[in-house]
């Protein structure tokens, strides 16, 4: 059996896209809030990867920066290894605890200071967790980082610029691995980059994780490539989940219409001639999302109930027609 | 046998620049037959936007085509008055973009972007143009067509946008549809809805479709053949479902491996060590001669041309030798070393 690392419960988040003060007092308009992320609740367990996967504005980026704490969440709870990261944590505790967890973002480009050199960028959370560690242990250690995800530790002289987009990722994962994390999330890893690059940085990640024995939360819009990293899938549809399920299940036995549309849409380069349905409409604004289930206005199997009330995650799956069986 | 409807003929596209000449796109050639879809896949710098933009003569200066004949319907156009230029562009060959929201200007309503496309490649008046342009946003599935005309590009979603953008592609009727990458910038349940329509659309006028991309599931669903590119030069090109099951060029056979698949699940993908070459540094021979893990002597010394090895099926490798060769796959190939 394996353990729980995280655990987030209930988690929301809002943001207030409301029009300046002076513009709402004009035109009479209220304050205006985006649920970016409503009721979400998912488990990962130690070692293994969870998957967020959505459409733009499903609100995965939002619960990447909600669990590394670049935003605190509105509601709900956080609760990394037994400790809950609701209200904030403090000093030395915080510190153990923050060493554990890093981030990778998209674009290395602008995640990379363009100003330092990678010996720099690499060592940042050296300097900050590892106090003690003096220049030639630095020096030994960013090496040994830089080998480890297929750099030379020569590389370390020169600036972020002079290196292809996938190294420059590579340099990203390294400084993730600085502080020694048992815990990253990967926000779009490897949206920015070629086919072929993209799978050398999945290799990576999947031989670091098995060496190391990272836990990755990984969020991405590609399908295929979630199909290849993750053990659970969380699919995310205008900041609620709408289906949580191991992945092979996921993907064998979609139960959500949401994640059966989202399966069909995905280009078929088997080239079996599967005839897709086609899908309908468009995601709409989280700014005014329908009543209801959000998906309703796009879903086949659609009624009144969905249209009034919001489906409630059950067995790892939010949509009243499957829980009525009307989902054949 | 048909006449294509369009053929590159030797293709080369050269950027002078203060450290020399860079050669974007490198003495390629193919044809794109009358209603036929041509995909041309590749990796970021493959040169497949530049191939694209050079037939439609839209490349920038100092930019220039340095060799080769563009040939549209036995008429050669890559050497064109600017003016006759301009006639053929959107009224022969139509030209869907990446991103609907730069290739629609802001400032104005669809209606008038429509109309005047119109009116300025067919001799209708404002009022049929007007019926015409409701037509098309209607057969692209712009909801309420006649009341959504006068709004402005940014009313719309990004998957109504590109739909505009069809419209406005197709609305003088072309032969021939250059898509560079028109679904890159969606999401993937739209990105169906809009391969579908583009699809419909150019079988029902019977426009052919020359698909830039570099999402080889795209292809898969959409292309009759694909030319796969790299560095510049065509390293494979056939029929898609031939390419797709058997590549024959170690790179296209490793792209195809580096895709993550629904179906299989793999422990680790298939990994072309490297990346793409910079064009101020194109290794000489095979430009993938670095990464190739096939690479021979021969490779890095002398460039490999297209060899036809089957019907329509053409390979730019050294594993398929010209004439008189009987060895041609890679598999007998690993056998007889």
């Amino acid at each position: 059996m394996t353990q729980t690392l995280l655990n987030v419960r209930g988690l929301s988040r809002r943001f207030d896209v409301s029009q300046p003060w002076l513009n709402r007092k004009i035109e009479g308009t209220g304050k205006l809030y985006v649920n970016a992320v409503d009721d979400v609740s998912f488990t990962v367990k130690q070692g293994e990867t969870f998957a967020l996967v959505g459409e733009s504005g499903s609100g995965k980026s939002t619960i990447a920066r909600l669990i590394v704490g670049l935003l605190e969440p509105s509601k709900g709870d956080i609760i990394f290894d037994g400790t809950s990261l609701k209200n904030g944590l403090k000093g030395a505790k915080a510190r153990a605890l923050r060493q554990r967890f890093q981030m990778i973002f998209q674009d290395p480009l602008a995640s990379l200071n363009p100003r330092w050199r990678v010996f720099d960028i690499v060592a940042e959370p050296l300097r900050v967790f590892e106090r003690s560690m003096d220049k030639r242990a630095q020096r030994l250690r960013v090496g040994e980082l830089l080998t480890l995800v297929g750099l030379a530790p020569e590389d370390g002289i020169k600036f972020p610029h002079q290196f292809s987009g996938g190294q420059r990722q590579r340099i990203a994962i390294a400084r993730a691995l600085a502080a020694n994390p048992d815990f990253i999330v990967c926000d779009e890893p490897t949206s920015a980059l070629d086919v072929s690059v993209q799978a050398q940085i999945l290799n990576l990640m999947k031989d670091l994780q098995k060496d190391l024995g990272l836990t990755y939360v990984f969020i991405s819009h590609n399908l295929q490539v979630v199909r290849h990293m993750a053990n659970d899938i969380g699919v995310l549809y205008l900041g609620r989940l709408a289906e949580v399920a191991e992945a092979g299940a996921l993907f064998d036995a979609p139960q959500h219409p949401y994640t059966r549309m989202l399966l069909d849409a995905v280009p078929d380069i088997e080239m079996t001639g599967r005839r897709r349905k086609q899908v309908e409409g468009e995601i709409p604004s989280p700014i005014d999302p329908p009543s209801g289930c959000a998906f309703h206005p796009r879903c086949p199997l659609a009624n009144d109930r969905c249209k009034r009330e919001i489906p409630k995650v059950i067995n790892g799956v939010a949509c009243h027609a499957v829980q009525e069986g009307r989902a054949a | 046998m048909t006449e294509p409807l369009l053929s590159v003929r030797n293709l080369t596209v050269e950027f002078p620049t203060r450290r020399g000449i860079l050669t974007a796109v490198q003495d390629i050639s193919f044809d794109i037959m009358p209603g036929e879809v041509l995909g041309v896949v590749g990796e970021s710098g493959a040169g497949k936007s530049m191939t694209g933009s050079a037939i439609m003569r839209l490349i920038e200066r100092p930019g220039r085509i340095a060799q080769g004949e563009v040939i549209l319907q036995g008429r050669r156009i890559d050497n064109l008055p600017d003016a006759e230029m301009r006639k053929i562009r959107g009224r022969k060959i139509g030209m869907i973009f990446q991103d609907p929201l730069t290739s629609l200007n802001p400032l104005y309503r669809i209606s008038e972007q429509l109309i005047e496309t119109i009116r300025t490649h067919l001799p209708l008046s404002e009022t049929e143009a007007r019926k015409k342009a409701v037509g098309l946003l209607d057969d692209v599935g712009i909801p309420d067509a006649s009341r959504r005309i006068d709004d402005y590009p940014h009313q719309f979603s990004g998957g109504m946008r590109q739909r505009v953008v069809i419209a406005l592609a197709l609305c003088a009727g072309p032969d021939l549809v250059i898509a560079d990458e028109p679904t890159t910038a969606l999401d993937v349940s739209v990105q169906a809805q809009i391969i579908d329509v583009m699809k419909r659309l150019c079988a029902e006028n019977g426009a052919a479709i020359m698909l830039i991309t570099h999402d080889m599931g795209v292809i898969a669903e959409t292309a009759d053949r694909v030319a796969v590119m790299y560095a510049g030069r065509i390293a494979e090109i056939g029929p898609v479902r031939d390419v797709i099951k058997d590549a024959k060029h170690p790179y296209s056979a490793g792209l195809m491996g580096a895709i993550p698949r629904l179906g299989a699940n793999l422990e680790r993908l298939t990994q072309i060590p490297g990346s793409m070459p910079r064009l101020s540094a194109i290794p000489r021979g095979c430009a993938f001669n670095p990464r190739c893990e096939h690479v021979m002597d021969k490779c890095r010394l002398d460039q490999p041309q297209p060899v036809q090895i089957a019907p329509g099926r053409q390979v730019s490798c050294w594993l398929y030798p010209p004439q008189g060769d009987t060895v041609n796959s890679i598999d007998e190939r690993r056998l007889a070393e």
